[in-house]
């Protein structure tokens, strides 16, 4: 194997990925077949990984990828991973505008950080807020935030700034798209957590892989101890460190000419620049596990020993101030809960419940950019902290789509089912409740009906009222609480009409009519 | 003295009303009229209803623009035409929510046929605008006749206008395709409506203002008759071949269809909606906003005053 083509398939394969999750996360106007989002969002790690553990597909990606880099060394990092090929791209931007090359240094790891967030992550996930802290913390998933709710509406901005241009030259193909901002509290951590990354980039290569990322950290556990890795050919080596210069992670330590493979994400950056060919891959399953000051094995080292304590510490406080902040979320909700199966918060067609939901969906918000009316939207606080940025049913912006059942098609982590539309059509996420002295037929004295004209199910339908009138009425059996009703009910200031949450998702009826009659059987003209 | 004056001012009012080409004939019949006939109705021009039934779409569509001397009559060389149907619902064309895409089809052929420089369709629809084109079938009209349809989300495509002679709708921002076009076409589908009890003409053109919520917040039936002031639409073609009778206007399923294989085409959008309100058993006075605009004078409501051509094709 030539070592020009180990550098240019990964460059190949990455640019592909990127370009078509990106391109599935942006997509404004349905062009991009949802296929594409789903499949390079199924074979991420973690969704993968959350989709396997909760039993929701039998999902085998993130068993290949561990095998992978138990093989290879962490191929995903840098090929697969949207976020670690997004820091690759930021990476070469910003050299790009300061003109500057990499500089050719070592960094030593940061081992008892690296543990730290590993071990948080894992131990999260056995206490039962996993879904918390993959949401927070899986770098596909915080990729697609980034994408879904900073790149998407200025994607669509620009859209919208061409679209006069483009018609004054004659082509219409172009049209204007309502860009959907998440609100401000969601959208702070996508913005927070792009800024560190350039931050992060600039000042470090790959710190974010090699210190934040639980998946980082796993995997590179994982590399350390790899059947193949890329190790230097001492006898070929002139010590004129090209391949330090073209390393992202900083993981080539030339005084000990050896190769940090937990932080390697296989790049092959040095293979490509290495004039003398003097690294490859080696078999390193004969040799020890290298024993070095980047990864301290002595029993008795002072270093392990700080290490551990730290990352105990770490760990510690971590859980702890989780735990503070969930008890009090815990406390505050059975205060306003008025029935057991009440929800404040409406979860999509196909989650089952807000406990299941919350428990599978790492929000990487695939379902927000794919949903064609824009009724999902991602939380704030109204789920709890642990709910923190999931998409949740806003029907102050939109309602469901009756036919639709994109969300579920999308969802790479098993979140939400995939219905099929017929289920999807008697699926109860929730139930309108309505308050006849807001409505406008009462208030004003005149016909309104916008919600029955809306409802998919004629859950709203209209009884005779007044004076030749037509009032609102409601059976709750047929309710699906898709928020039509609410999101068209003109009243002022409050709804007249209103959809509250089901924490667990159930049935509505099925009513079949019988065939509509003429209203008055004839073979003429009524005038 | 009296009488003349009386006279002449009926017949200024007469002369008003018609269209100028017409003026000649009319005071050319001036001296010998005495004033019995100029008070009853025929000297006003009567509306024209042309009702066929018993065809399909198309061919009912043929017969009844002939009747009215095909779209010759309506749509001149180079003239911009718009078509609006109503694409309200994400939904197919057999459950009858929307305009069924063979008349729309048929519409847009005669238009081309008859010279029209463009056709352009749009509707302010109530479901995802995207998912009403393509399901209601109207995206592939428009491909197969290539006529233009146009995004009525857009709110930079509407213009806010003065509606002065509206009671409740006194300005609006209204898609500015149809303020000019130089024909405008209305091709709504028959429904019930749980709200107006009937959805023909007038309630599809809730679909060229961008806040339709001002109508339902505000007085619906008073907004609907309201905009005509502004605006009439050239022609009405009402599809009623099979109106959704009940759950309308957005309707469960093809059961709440009846096969009428009716079509009524009118100038006069109050004569057509009050024969449409008949269709479904209906008082057209019971539906109020056709009882507010025959009030302001927009149509004619009473069908006895109406010059109806009924046509069976079989």
């Amino acid at each position: 194997m030539s070592s020009r083509f180990l550098k240019w398939s990964r460059v190949v394969v990455a640019l592909a990925v990127f370009a078509a999750l990106t391109a599935a996360f942006v997509d404004f106007r349905e062009l991009v077949p949802w296929k594409i989002g789903h499949w390079l969002g199924e074979i991420q790690f973690v969704p993968s990984l959350v989709a396997l553990l909760t039993g929701a597909s039998l999902s085998l990606a993130c068993i290949i990828i561990a095998v992978v880099t138990l093989a290879v060394g962490r191929v995903y990092c840098s090929a697969i991973c949207p976020l670690g090929i997004l820091q690759d791209i930021i990476d070469r931007l910003t050299r790009w505008l300061k003109r500057k090359s990499r500089p050719a240094s070592f960094s030593r790891p940061h081992t008892w950080l690296r543990q730290t967030f590993l071990w948080t992550t894992i131990i999260a996930a056995v206490a039962g807020w996993g879904g918390f802290a993959l949401s927070l913390i899986d770098p596909y998933s915080n990729f697609g935030r980034i994408a879904s709710d900073i790149f998407r509406p200025l994607a669509t901005l620009a859209n919208n700034s061409v679209v006069g241009l483009a018609d004054k030259v004659g082509w219409h193909g172009l049209f204007r798209v309502e860009p959907h901002w998440a609100g401000t509290g969601a959208l702070h951590q996508p913005v927070i957590l792009l800024i560190l990354l350039v931050v992060l980039v600039v000042i470090g290569g790959l710190l974010y892989c090699n210190t934040l990322c639980p998946v980082g950290t796993l995997l590179g556990w994982l590399s350390k101890h790899a059947v193949f890795r890329l190790q230097i050919e001492k006898s070929a080596c002139r010590k004129c460190a090209a391949c330090l210069k073209v390393c992202k992670a900083r993981c080539i330590d030339l005084q000990s000419s050896s190769i940090d493979f937990s932080r390697c994400v296989a790049c092959y950056n040095c293979v490509d620049v290495c004039e003398e060919q003097g690294i490859g891959y080696r078999f390193a399953w004969t040799q020890k596990v290298p024993v070095s000051k980047i990864a301290p094995d002595a029993v008795r080292d002072p270093q392990r020993r700080a290490f551990i304590s730290k990352t105990m510490l770490g760990i510690a406080g971590t859980v702890g101030v989780g735990r503070v902040l969930l008890a009090s979320e815990k406390l505050s909700d059975g205060n306003t809960k008025p029935t057991p199966n009440f929800s404040s918060v409406i979860c999509p067609p196909g989650s089952a419940s807000v406990e299941r939901f919350l428990d599978r969906c790492t929000a990487c918000h695939l379902c927000i950019s794919e949903c064609p009316t824009g009724v999902l939207q991602p939380a704030f606080m109204e789920y709890g902290l642990t709910g923190i940025m999931k998409p949740r049913m806003d029907f102050n912006t939109a309602f469901c789509n009756f036919d639709c059942v994109r969300c579920g098609e999308v969802c790479p982590d098993g979140a939400i089912d995939l219905l099929n539309v017929a289920t999807k059509h008697l699926t109860k996420i929730g139930e309108a409740r309505l308050f006849i002295d807001q409505c406008v037929v009462v208030t004003n004295s005149t016909d309104c009906a916008a919600c029955s004209e809306h409802c998919p199910t004629k859950a709203v339908f209209t009884i005779p009222y007044g004076n030749n009138l037509r009032l609102p009425s409601l059976n709750d059996d047929l309710c699906i609480g898709c928020g039509a009703c609410e999101n068209v009910c003109p009243a002022k200031p409050d709804k007249a009409i209103v959809v509250t949450g089901w924490r667990k998702h159930g049935w509505a009826k099925k009513v079949i009519e019988s065939k509509a009659t003429m209203p008055k059987p004839t073979g003429d003209f009524p005038f | 003295m009296k009488t003349r004056r009386a006279f002449i001012k009926a017949g200024l009012a007469i002369g008003a009303s018609l269209p100028l080409a017409n003026l000649e004939k009319l005071f050319a019949a001036d001296l010998p009229v005495t004033n019995a006939s100029v008070s009853a109705a025929p000297l006003r021009a009567k509306s024209i209803l042309v009702a066929v039934r018993d065809g399909e779409r198309a061919a009912m569509l043929d017969k009844a623009m002939a009747a009215l001397g095909g779209m010759e009559a309506f749509v001149k060389k180079g003239q911009t035409v718009l078509v609006k149907p109503n694409i309200g619902w994400d939904s197919p064309p057999e459950l009858g929510a929307d305009s069924h895409p063979e008349t729309v089809k048929r519409v847009i052929e005669m238009c081309y046929a008859a010279g029209a420089k463009s056709v352009s369709m749009f509707d302010n629809t109530c479901d995802q605008w995207q998912r009403c084109y393509a399901n209601s079938g109207l995206e592939k009209v428009a491909k197969e006749t290539s006529a233009t349809l146009v995004n009525g989300k857009d709110g930079t495509l509407y213009r806010e206008v003065e509606i002065p002679s509206g009671k409740k709708l006194q300005k609006s921002k209204v898609h500015s395709l149809v303020l000019d076009s130089d024909v405008f076409i209305n091709v709504p589908v028959l429904k019930h409506h749980g709200g107006t009890l009937v959805t023909g003409c007038m309630k599809n053109l809730m679909g060229i203002v961008l806040d339709r919520g001002f109508y339902h917040r505000v007085d619906l039936h008073q907004c609907i008759a309201d905009l005509l002031t502004l605006k009439k639409p050239t022609l009405n073609i009402l599809d009623a071949y099979a109106p959704m009778i009940r759950n309308g206007p957005r309707g469960k399923s093809a059961d709440d269809l009846v096969v009428m294989r009716t079509l009524l085409v009118s100038t006069d959008i109050v004569a057509i909606d009050a024969a449409g309100a008949k269709l479904l058993n209906h008082q057209p006075s019971d539906v109020r906003h056709i009882a507010i605009a025959a009030e302001m004078n927009l149509g004619t409501m009473d069908l006895e005053q109406v010059d109806v051509r009924r046509f069976k094709l079989a």
